[in-house]
């Protein structure tokens, strides 16, 4: 139905869209996302021909380039063919007209019914969107913004068209109405191709058969809607859902680091991507196939860091670990949960080497690991359960801090302290050179936590195995050290192996959830889905195990209704 | 319904605002009343019985609640005094001008308003295009000229050089017509005048519409009206010069108290027998009665014309009707 090849749009020297490859079949939806300022409203814009600077490409619609038609030829097609719904800001209706009026406008303007049949055909569209007939006389101020929406929507009903391109449809409306209105679009999207552009991501995920992700005027990544919510590839595009607030996902808000900047050349996110690498300041990476999708990226998408392959850790005649496959992808939290005893911290050890005693391999940014050379540990860092003992007491900060730079033999005197300085100050310690000379004893647990994650963030490695980081600490400065991760996370792509016994801990904080029972892996899966609708019964009994702030006389079948709110209740006073 | 009613008391305070300023002018001024109201020389020339007649008259005597009745009720009764240099109730010279120039001013007031907007929208439109910038600069060049001076090229022009047009007057004096004939004469003797102040106020609500225009055109609803499919002369002037008239309409409202006296220097030249040759007369022959009368009259027909600039506003924008 609408094929858009290479579609490019500057004003002047800016460019807004450069080289969009789009398809839309008959009947189909296809949500547009991206953060304001990417180019989503210009795409619509171009489509109907709406914009004032330089465009080329070709827009495609049933065979015909829209961009070559002259004014005329497109006047006759627009409202006609297909139609807009322009963002619903204020003063997107034209203020001193009846919606009844401008709503007839279009049918009356193109002819195709008189005055008295276009009224009765605005007032079907009307009603069909859901306005109030008592809105129909009423000016667009008169409106709530939903109802605003509703008449832009019957609107663009009005000529029967058989593409509507809608530019944020949900934005800045309150969720019934919201939800109302995405009821009503996929209503409207049965019978007729959708483009839906919006940062609401649910709003896409409701409505789009297919999804696009666009940054900086191109296309990151693109495919069935599923795909892309479910396992994005694009760090952009799991950047978005990281910081979109929703009822399915379960970790902590994240953002993207930097802001809204479009570099000259290469790609144009690598410099808010955190695994970017030299090819991506040099060219930006053309879109190709990848599954189910399409993706723009050199690495292929979001790589992992640190892969198990049939790990088995067997001291003497007890397996410790069966068969583990895991993997930790950059700039992911991989929480490993299970009770004391199975098998997370020989996992660890393994990982790390610290034990010998394992088969299976270890695979490092793609390539088997064969000896823990000096390399490897500049890659990967530990950070340990009991810091007051992981951290010798003969040291003090800056000799414990130092030390991973010591064996790795970089940099002069000076540029190590300077350096352990930095490394301070990132986990929020003082970096005087009175708490550079503290010892591990004079300071409190939770500073002593931190000092240890200094010390394996010093080499920036890009996995941190973490081995119940937090375990000895309070709640309070277990949030703050967690914080602090998850905020080298997003700005550093850090990927992390958490391993603890608290689900509920690793429900905030991890992107995966692997459950260990007795050695063995017994599910893996997204968090919020292992969170949500958990497969194995170990898992239930975790999470039903995990702390919660309910009330007991709740959980206990409610007896103490007389007591709860719900006393003032009339339904239960009569009973 | 309350609204109006705020609307209209706030006309009605106004008004007796007005009314008191009237009444209470000449009798602040230093000396005698009289002596203010018909000048020195007036006084000197009256005879005492004249002079008590007219001290009685005007409640003089009395006490100055008294007087403010007494003059309320002439006011009431359509006496505004009464004109030594005409000698003849000053109400009926002011009725004797005041028609043709409501019919010169309005008919400019309006011409110039709907033609500077028209202009204006389309300037607007094509804003930097050849067809603007002619338009901006030669209205501009128009707007250096004074409307008496443009009134006398006119008069040169077609009245003196082509001799097609009357040179004086709004009609031919002892010519007896009636019907279409005079109609007919009442125009040609308007057209010159008429042109002169068009011409003269057109630049102002040209500038006016362009301006606003070429801010509405940036609106979203100019958008969807494009994305619409609608004509081109549906999207300027449904969409986008309707949105612009606001301001013009405004304008209008001022600009006729002023046109008013204004007009003052068309009247002269073209010698129109309108209130500002009236008031130039008056002015010369310190006929103070007429002068305080026309005041009033002015006065008060732009405290009307605002009230339906009012009405107007909220016929031209539904927004307007709670922005009392």
């Amino acid at each position: 139905m609408l094929e858009i090849h290479d579609l490019r749009v500057a004003y002047g020297n800016k460019n807004i869209l450069n080289g969009i490859d789009l398809s839309i079949r008959q009947g189909e939806t296809l949500a547009v996302i991206g953060e304001s300022g990417v180019g989503k409203t210009t795409l619509g814009l171009c489509i109907a021909g709406l914009v004032q600077g330089k465009v080329s490409g070709q827009v495609l619609f049933q065979g015909m380039d829209l961009l070559k038609l002259s004014e005329q030829d497109l006047n006759k097609m627009r409202w006609n063919r297909f139609s807009l719904v322009l963002q619903n800001v204020e003063n997107v209706l034209n203020p001193v007209m009846t919606i009844i009026k401008q709503v007839t406008e279009p049918i009356v303007e193109h002819g195709i019914r008189k005055k008295k049949y276009a009224v009765e055909k605005a007032v079907e569209v009307l009603s069909r969107a859901g306005v109030p007939s008592s809105r129909y006389e009423a000016y667009p101020h008169q409106l709530s913004g939903g109802e605003r929406q509703r008449a832009m929507i019957a609107m663009a009903l009005a000529n029967d068209p058989e593409f509507i391109i809608l530019d944020e449809p949900t934005a800045s409306l309150d969720t019934l109405t919201r939800l109302e209105i995405l009821k009503l679009l996929r209503e409207v999207g049965r019978d007729r191709a959708l483009l839906v552009i919006t940062h609401d991501i649910s709003a896409a995920a409701k409505l789009g058969d297919n999804i696009a992700v666009l940054y900086g005027g191109k296309l990151l990544e693109k495919g069935p809607a599923k795909e892309i919510l479910t396992a994005p590839c694009h760090p952009y595009t799991r950047g978005l859902l990281r910081s979109y607030p929703n009822m399915t996902t379960v970790k902590d808000l994240q953002g993207i680091k930097g802001r809204l900047e479009i570099p000259q050349k290469g790609c144009c996110f690598y410099p808010r991507c955190t695994q970017a690498v030299d090819i991506c300041r040099e060219e930006h990476p053309p879109i190709a196939r990848k599954g189910e999708c399409y993706l723009a990226c050199h690495r292929g998408g979001i790589v992992p860091l640190l892969q198990l392959k049939d790990i088995n850790v067997n001291y003497g005649p007890v397996a410790a670990v069966k068969g583990a496959n895991i993997k930790v992808y950059e700039g992911e939290t991989m929480a490993m949960v299970g009770e004391s005893g199975s098998g997370k911290s020989s996992l660890a050890y393994s990982i790390m080497g610290i034990t010998k005693s394992f088969s299976g391999s270890i695979y490092l940014d793609g390539s088997k690991v064969k000896k823990r050379s000096k390399e490897f540990f500049r890659r990967v860092q530990m950070v340990f359960q009991n810091p007051a003992e992981s951290i010798s007491h003969r040291h003090n900060v800056l000799q414990a801090v130092r030390e991973p730079l010591d064996i790795q033999n970089l940099g002069c005197d000076g540029e190590r302290k300077e350096k352990v300085r930095r490394a301070l100050d990132e986990v929020q310690l003082s970096s005087d050179d009175e708490f550079l000379s503290q010892y591990p004893y004079h300071l409190s647990g939770g500073e002593v936590q931190r000092v240890a994650v200094a010390r394996a963030l010093i080499l920036k490695p890009a996995v941190i195995v973490a081995d119940e980081p937090t375990s000895a600490l309070d709640a309070s400065v277990q949030a703050k050290v967690l914080k602090l991760l998850m905020e080298l996370q997003q700005n550093r792509g850090l990927g992390i192996l958490f391993i603890t016994h608290d689900i509920a801990l690793a429900r905030k904080i991890s992107d995966r959830i692997t459950v260990m029972q007795a050695g063995e892996i017994v599910e893996e899966g997204p968090a919020e889905r292992l969170i949500t609708r958990p497969g194995h019964s170990y898992t239930r009994a975790l999470l039903e195990a995990a702390p919660d702030m309910d009330f007991i006389e709740q959980e206990q079948n409610g007896v103490d209704l007389r007591e709860s709110s719900l006393s003032s209740c009339s339904f239960l006073a009569k009973n | 319904m309350k609204r109006h009613a705020v609307a209209v008391s706030n006309y009605i305070t106004a008004f007796i605002i007005i009314i008191s300023l009237n009444f209470l002018l000449p009798r602040l001024m230093p000396g005698n009343p009289l002596q203010a109201i018909y000048g020195e020389e007036a006084l000197i020339a009256m005879t005492p019985e004249l002079k008590a007649e007219l001290i009685s008259r005007f409640g003089l005597d009395k006490s100055l609640c008294e007087q403010f009745f007494n003059y309320l009720m002439n006011l009431c009764q359509g006496d505004l005094g009464y004109s030594y240099y005409y000698n003849a109730p000053v109400f009926e010279v002011i009725l004797g001008a005041l028609p043709w120039t409501i019919l010169l001013v309005g008919a400019a007031l309006v011409l110039s308003t709907t033609l500077g907007a028209v202009l204006g929208v389309e300037a607007g439109w094509r804003r930097g295009r050849a067809g603007d910038k002619v338009l901006l600069a030669g209205l501009m060049v128009l707007n250096g000229f004074p409307d008496f001076f443009i009134g006398m090229l006119l008069l040169l022009i077609f009245g003196v050089m082509l001799n097609i047009l009357p040179l004086s007057g709004a009609v031919s004096p002892y010519a007896n017509l009636t019907g279409v004939a005079l109609l007919w004469d009442i125009f040609k003797h308007l057209l010159l005048p008429l042109s002169a102040l068009t011409l003269a106020g057109i630049t102002g609500s040209f500038l006016l519409t362009r301006n606003t225009m070429i801010g509405v055109l940036r609106s979203p609803f100019v958008l969807t009206a494009r994305a619409k499919g609608l004509s081109p002369a549906a999207i300027r002037y449904r969409h986008a010069g309707r949105n612009s008239l606001l301001p013009v309409v405004t304008r209008a409202g001022v600009m006729a108290g002023r046109m008013a006296t204004g007009v003052l220097f068309v009247e002269m030249v073209f010698s129109y027998p309108g209130l500002g040759h009236l008031v130039n007369t008056a002015l010369t022959a310190r006929d103070y009665p007429v002068l305080q009368g026309v005041f009033l009259v002015i006065t008060v027909s732009v405290l009307t014309i605002n009230l339906f600039t009012d009405i107007l506003y909220t016929r031209l924008d539904p927004r307007v009707s709670y922005a009392y």
